[in-house]
């Protein structure tokens, strides 16, 4: 027997409106939100044997997760590379931090291989919720001399 | 038949779409920004040398009574630039009116990149040299030229250890 073409269009759009009403949390997109400040993390110039380790001023984390179910959010950071300043560089693994609240936040050292686990968690995060996180480098007499900069990027995933 | 197949292949795709959906991910970048400005630091074990007096005959170079000073130089610098330690000294060993040169006193050291050397009052003399950033430690030792024609007396003399990082 020959289906009429049209009709089974009209099939396949209801029973996929139905699926969409019926599981509606899953079939949407989550929606997540992320910001810090400030933007740019500074170490001072310090005496490595007075501070043998530098610390940046606290930068705030906000965030915030919806429509995820009771799904695994995580908050990673990567490094672009190494801290450069012309043709000297200092290995990124010389930069950690320290984070809180714990849970969700945790403490770790940069790479700019593998991202680093931030921060995560399950579910929803309905309201904008914060952590703060300190930058910390380790300080040598070692370094060339000059000044440093690199860039790190936060990413907010929900699968 | 065939306009059956093309509208399965189109449920079913939409389908995976509404039951399926991509990862959602938000990012921001931040700079991290190290000022690591040239910094140097020098160490003396003492800023004392005391010399014992001596006969002259068995004692022609008298060695300080305190043993070798541990000199510990710290240089965060340019990249390939020399980090200079300098001696330099304003005036002569002098104990009231009498005078000895303050070329009698001569050092030698131990350490990588120390070098030995003779007290100057015309111009700064070096201790030491390194290329870049670093620490380094040594020991330098003075030595006093003896000799019977010094008036007796106690005498002194300020030195200036000047470390030098561009």
């Amino acid at each position: 027997m020959m289906v009429p073409a049209i009709s089974t269009r009209a099939a396949a759009f209801a029973l996929a409106a139905l699926l969409t009403a019926g599981f509606p949390l899953s079939a949407r997109a989550q929606l997540l939100n992320l910001s810090i400040s400030p933007t740019t993390v500074t170490f001072p110039n310090s005496d490595p044997d007075t501070v043998p380790i530098v610390t940046s001023a606290v930068v705030q984390v906000t965030y915030r997760v919806r429509q995820n179910n009771n799904n695994p959010w995580i908050l990673s950071v990567l490094a672009n590379g190494h801290l450069i300043a012309g043709s000297a560089t200092v290995d990124i693994s010389n930069v950690s931090w320290v984070a809180t609240p714990s849970p969700p936040f945790q403490s770790g050292v940069l790479s700019r291989t593998v991202a680093q686990r931030v921060a995560g968690g399950i579910g929803n995060q309905a309201n904008a919720s914060q952590g703060q996180i300190t930058f910390r480098l380790a300080n040598s007499w070692n370094y060339v001399a000059g000044l440093y900069t690199q860039t790190i990027v936060f990413t907010l995933t929900a699968p | 038949m065939a306009g059956f197949s093309r509208s399965a292949s189109f449920f079913l795709f939409l389908a995976a779409l509404t039951t399926a959906p991509a990862a959602a991910q938000e990012t921001v970048t931040a700079t991290l920004s190290a000022n690591l400005g040239g910094l140097a630091k020098l160490t003396l074990s003492s800023t004392t040398v005391t010399f014992p007096d001596a006969d002259p005959d068995a004692f022609p170079l008298i060695s300080p009574a305190t043993g070798p000073l541990t000199v510990t130089v710290k240089a965060r610098a340019s990249a390939g630039s020399t980090v200079r330690l300098t001696i330099s000294a304003v005036d002569d060993l002098r104990s009231g009116t009498f005078i000895i040169p303050v070329s009698t006193l001569t050092w030698t050291t131990a350490g990588a990149g120390f070098i030995g050397g003779t007290v100057s009052r015309a111009a700064a003399q070096t201790l030491g040299t390194w290329t870049g950033s670093g620490v380094n430690v040594g020991t330098q030792t003075y030595r006093f030229q003896n000799s019977w024609v010094y008036a007796p007396g106690t005498y002194t003399l300020v030195l200036y250890y000047t470390l030098a990082a561009p």
